[in-house]
């Protein structure tokens, strides 16, 4: 079954991205401005309408826009992203470079805000209605509450105001090649990112674990006698995991492509940034692979996320 | 990394952040110390590698340092030889040689002479290529090279504007091979001081040291210019000794800068006008824009869009400039000679105009715009603000499809090459600006011909008392572009047009 | 905006019809709920003041001679590079971030709900076409859409409303379409059927009150989160216009500021971190009252960023 449900999956995974693809063609199209205008800006003014011709021939927008969007599909297809037009770089190289940054990125954040978010949540949950877990759920609320531009912005102006200091203010370094000053430099943004996962996070956690603490082979467990440490995270919160396994994953699969502020503010050279400026310099070839391969990631994820499920949750039937 | 704390902060922020600051450091600034590399900081990549294409200032001032010019600007402005060693007119005008540097060759080896210019200069007038400044070189009939060291161009008519148009790198050599095979675009293979290495788009680009350039220098091992895109975050790396150069833009964050930093400001070439379209009712009343011009104090401008960074500016640059503005309706703002001329015009009682304003990485224009828009209202004229995105800004200024813009707007050391073309009757920009007459015309038409320096400036001050006196656009004033430099970098010296070719004088450390 | 679109996954057993009044005044007694009831309601005051010219100063006035001025008893959050009344701005900007957040969860409700509750009654293809439509939208990156869908149809309040509500339509489809679908088997739907009733009147008479709980408890949840986005997208640039005033905005210019004028950083943000609270509290609140089978964020939950 899990066979021919995986297929399934799959299949309907093929047509959401070639619907995405579509969308994303299409609203570019309708953009006011192409590749030409946004590179002469008002010197092309100074253009003559044969220079114009032969700049709309040399991308390729004389072409009819049905042909544009096959064509485009056609070299994806072969794993050709085609090329940026300011640089002459590959499409791939350039996501190939920006990815591996928002993918960290979102690791982090995401290791941060479920370990965060599940210890402050049991905390919480265990002493319901104590100061602690009013505490605990006003972070959570406030967590919720902070765009988090407004923190990312706060963090910066409070670093380099008073310490004079910026984590990129040199170039990028991948994690590869200098690891110490790559934890630098996407430290701050992953906290900033996972304090807003921390506080949903947390809320789920508290849930699940006041649901599960109210059954009664927890009352029955505590009647045993064991002790209450074991009782908590070795029938509770294998218990109460499910939903906080899911929400992990599914705010895994949303962060690929919500990191754009924060990589902006923290100019992180990521998949969000490679968008915003694809969009601003009517990079249409970058813009549509970008979005097409997070969309990607993200329908994957979320694919995962499913099977996991399955796999913790046994009542789960995938068909 | 140096951390310097100026006030006690504590909890988790300082735990933190002094955990990153114990940290070794970083693999880039021992390069840079060790090797004599000067480190550059700015907000923006370069977005091309054809020079005859480059239109974002970012790029120009890159491709500056990788290609030579035939000519070139000091300081002051004054043209001074590059590539051409000497230049004549001849007596008609009608023909302009110029004797070639000798022994200066390309980073791949080959030795530049005339051919090279001659196959630039025809690939820039070729209207396939799309060069931007092709329409500054079209009184060139024809490029004659008598020999390796000599060019001679056939003129249509008479033109003294060459010299100041050939500065531009978007007139830069390239080579004659690298022509032939198509190169140009992708393997930059200049005369300059500095030899192209690697570019990591939004990252990066490295040059190295020109070993056989053909000047003194470089003195240093090569450049590096990092796109850091917060300037915030440019002053922070400067702190932190993390470049030796910074270039910022933003009042607000030069007013943060160290004692131990030296701070070059230059007035840009570039400025802010208020474009007015007139043709458009009310506008095309001559009073109408005296009154505009007259309501707007240009100080206040300053202080409220740019923190005070800026000087009040007329139509002319140095060394053009010869304080035109004495004897005009009003060279100050007067609020009450404003309101009298709008009474005159007819529109006592006010009227409401739209301008669109570019709103671009550069946020200065839809701060000017607003503070316009205030002081504007005191004399009953409604300016409403209409941001657009840089693309769309750009098809409606380019249609005049406004009563009124604002962007800044670039300059030409020339006012020839800055200004016929929006206020000559077949400049191609003059749809934009909408103002033109016979006498200007005259005007624009002697001061081209005129290869003579003083005669040049009088013209020029002539047509800058006219387009004053008219109005067709108010002239604001011209920001200032600043140059953050570390102690150890010496014998920079910025200018005007913002160009870091000075980067192949200077020496680092000691 | 980059915070998490929470919303309950479909398809959700039906709870149980609307009556009406009686929901409002147990929100009351529910404490989420009357938290977010009161800071809402300050904050909608606050905005009705602007909007009626009640403000201190009007948004757009400038002082020129008082630049960057600190709170003061005549400036009470201080002054901009303008000398704006930052206080009478945060105001104004309220007022702008909750006129969007409005409009675009109105469009996003009637139309999402429309699709969900067809999809949900006829099944079949019409089900089969919307759910693809849905798929695709949530598929892409929530805020990288809308900020294509500005760029495409120009900057501006309107524009950035009608982006949101694009985002945020699938959502309602889902939450609407569930509890549809457990409806439409009914016997009383039957019944109607069988009867010749119309659809447009068994919908409205007898699938309406069903799914209206889980779309108020959404439609709470969704304005928050047009909040967030309507000033992110304001502090990249593409929101809200100048001299129109934001709050995204402000938050961006004052970054550069923010070491001789902290208070431009920080009203504005405060006024966002509020309104998205006040918000949330009150989705909360509704949930535990219209939804006590998932009060306190029980069961799957769906999160988006």
């Amino acid at each position: 079954m899990t066979g021919r449900y995986l297929l399934r999956r799959l299949l309907d995974a093929v047509l959401t991205l070639f619907g995405v693809a579509l969308v994303i063609f299409l609203v570019l199209r309708v953009i006011p401005g192409d590749e030409i205008t946004a590179r002469f800006g008002i010197e092309g003014g100074a253009l003559t309408d044969a220079q114009i011709e032969s700049l709309r021939s040399y991308y390729g927008l004389d072409q009819p826009l049905p042909v544009q969007f096959f064509s485009w599909l056609g070299s994806v297809l072969s794993g050709n992203f085609g090329v940026s037009v300011t640089s002459g770089n590959a499409v791939s190289e350039l996501i190939l470079s920006a990815l591996p940054v928002t993918i960290e990125l979102a690791i982090l954040a995401s290791i941060i805000g479920t370990a965060l978010g599940v210890v402050l949540g049991v905390f919480s949950a265990a002493r319901p209605n104590s100061v602690a877990d009013t505490a605990a759920q006003g972070f959570g609320l406030l967590g919720l509450g902070i765009p988090n531009f407004v923190l990312a912005a706060a963090v910066v102006a409070v670093l380099s105001a008073q310490f004079g200091y910026f984590p990129s203010a040199a170039g990028y370094a991948p994690f590869f090649e200098a690891p110490l000053v790559n934890l630098q430099q996407q430290l701050y943004p992953a906290l900033v990112l996972g304090i807003g996962l921390a506080a949903a996070t947390m809320r789920t956690t508290r849930s699940a674990y006041l649901e599960e603490a109210s059954r009664d082979y927890v009352r029955s467990a505590k009647g045993k006698g064991l002790a209450p440490r074991r009782v908590r995270w070795r029938h509770i919160m294998h218990n109460a995991s499910i939903p906080i396994v899911t929400i992990s994953g599914i705010q895994f699969g949303y962060l690929l492509g919500g990191t754009v502020i924060v990589e902006q503010i923290f100019a992180l050279p990521g998949l969000g940034r490679l968008v915003l400026t694809g969009i601003e310099q009517r990079e249409y070839a970058v813009v549509q692979s970008v979005i097409v391969v997070i969309a990607a990631m993200f329908v994957l994820v979320n694919l995962a996320v499913d099977l996991l499920y399955a796999r913790i949750d046994p009542r789960v039937n995938l068909s | 990394m140096r951390v310097r704390r100026r006030s006690t902060v504590s909890g988790m922020l300082a735990l933190a952040l002094l955990g990153t600051a114990c940290a070794p450091p970083t693999q880039d600034s021992d390069e840079s110390a060790d090797g004599g590399t000067v480190v550059i900081a700015r907000s923006g990549d370069i977005d091309n590698l054809d020079p005859h294409l480059a239109t974002a200032f970012q790029t120009i001032e890159a491709l500056e340092l990788v290609y030579d010019t035939l000519f070139e600007l000091d300081p002051d402005l004054t043209v001074q030889p590059g590539l051409a060693e000497s230049w004549e007119y001849s007596e008609d005008g009608l023909t302009l040689t110029m004797q070639l540097r000798e022994d200066v060759i390309f980073h791949d080896g080959d030795t530049f002479d005339s051919a090279d210019v001659k196959a630039s200069i025809e690939r820039i007038l070729d209207e396939a290529t799309g060069a931007v400044v092709r329409t500054n070189l079209l009184s060139i009939a024809d490029v004659q090279t008598p020999d390796e060291q000599t060019v001679a161009l056939d003129l249509s008519e008479a033109d003294g504007t060459l010299p100041s148009a050939f500065t531009s790198v978007n007139t830069a050599i390239v080579s004659e091979a690298a022509l032939e095979a198509g190169s140009v675009d992708t393997e930059p293979n200049g005369t300059g001081p500095f030899v192209f290495d690697d570019w990591r788009q939004g990252e990066t680009l490295v040059l190295g040291a020109n070993q056989d350039y053909w000047g003194d220098g470089p003195f240093v091992e090569g450049v590096e210019i990092r796109v850091v895109p917060e300037e915030s975050s440019i002053l922070a790396g400067m702190r932190a000794g993390q470049f030796q150069l910074g270039i910022l833009g933003d009042p607000a964050v030069v007013d943060q800068v160290d004692d131990e930093l030296t701070v070059e400001r230059t007035a840009e070439l570039g400025y802010f006008p208020l474009f007015l379209n007139s043709e458009r009712a009310p506008l095309d009343n001559k009073q109408v824009r005296q009154a505009i011009a007259c309501g707007i104090d240009r100080q206040q401008v300053i202080d409220a869009a740019a923190f005070g960074e800026g000087e009040p500016t007329g139509p002319l640059a140095t060394p053009y400039d010869t304080g035109v503005f004495d004897g005009l309706p009003c060279d100050q703002t007067d609020p009450d000679l404003a309101r009298q001329l709008l009474t005159d015009a007819g529109v006592g009682d006010g009227f409401s105009i739209e301008t669109i304003v570019i709103q671009g990485e550069n946020e200065a224009a839809i701060n000017v715009a607003q503070s316009l828009q205030a002081q504007l209202a005191e004399i009953g004229v409604d300016l409403q603000l209409v941001p657009l995105e840089t693309n769309v800004y750009v098809d409606r200024w380019l249609a005049a499809d406004f009563d009124s813009a604002l962007s800044a707007n670039g300059s030409s050391v020339d006012p020839q090459i800055t200004y016929a073309k929006y206020f000559t009757s077949t400049g191609n920009f003059q749809n934009v600006a909408k103002f033109t007459t016979p006498e200007l015309d005259q005007l624009f038409a002697d001061g081209k011909a005129s290869t003579d320096q003083d005669e040049r400036i009088e013209i020029y001050g002539e047509i800058a008392r006219t387009l004053l006196d008219a109005s067709p656009w108010v002239w604001l004033y011209s920001g200032f572009k600043y140059q953050v430099l570390q102690p150890e970098l010496t014998d920079f010296v910025p200018t005007p047009t913002g160009s870091l070719k000075s980067l192949r004088q200077v020496h680092l450390g000691s | 905006m980059s915070q998490p679109i929470e919303t309950i996954e479909g398809p959700a057993v039906a709870a149980a019809p609307l009556r009406r009044g009686q929901w409002l005044g147990r929100l009351w007694h529910n404490r989420n709920g009357r938290v977010g009831l009161l800071i809402m309601g300050l904050l909608a005051l606050l905005a009705l003041a602007s909007a009626l010219g009640l403000t201190p100063y009007s948004p757009i006035a400038q002082h020129p001679e008082d630049q960057l001025v600190g709170p003061s008893s005549t400036y009470w959050l201080g002054t901009d590079q303008f000398g704006r009344d930052i206080a009478s701005r945060v105001c104004a900007g309220l007022l702008a971030s909750l006129r969007v957040a409005v409009i675009s969860v109105a469009i996003a409700t009637i139309l999402g709900a429309a699709g969900g509750i067809i999809a949900g009654y006829f099944g079949g293809w019409t089900d089969r076409i919307i759910g693809r439509l849905t798929d695709v939208l949530f598929a892409f990156p929530a805020i990288l859409l809308a900020l294509a869908i500005v760029a495409a149809l120009g900057r501006g309040w309107f524009n950035t409303a009608i982006a949101i509500a694009v985002v945020y339509l699938p959502i309602f489809v889902r939450v609407a379409r569930g509890p549809v679908l457990s409806v439409r088997s009914m016997d009383y739907i039957r019944a109607g059927k069988v009867l010749g009733y119309s659809p447009p009147r068994l919908i409205a008479r007898h699938v309406l009150p069903n799914v209206a709980a889980p779309i108020i408890v959404q439609v709470a949840l969704a304005l928050s989160w047009a909040i967030l986005t309507e000033s992110g997208l304001s502090f990249l640039g593409l929101g809200t216009q100048p001299p129109e005033p934001s709050l995204g905005l402000m938050v961006s210019d004052a970054r550069t500021l923010f070491d001789r004028a902290w208070w431009l950083l920080v009203f504005p943000s405060l006024a966002i971190v509020l309104a998205v609270t006040g918000l949330n509290l009150l989705g909360d609140g509704l949930r535990d009252v219209l939804d006590p089978t998932r009060s306190q964020s029980r069961g799957r939950r769906r999160r988006r960023r």
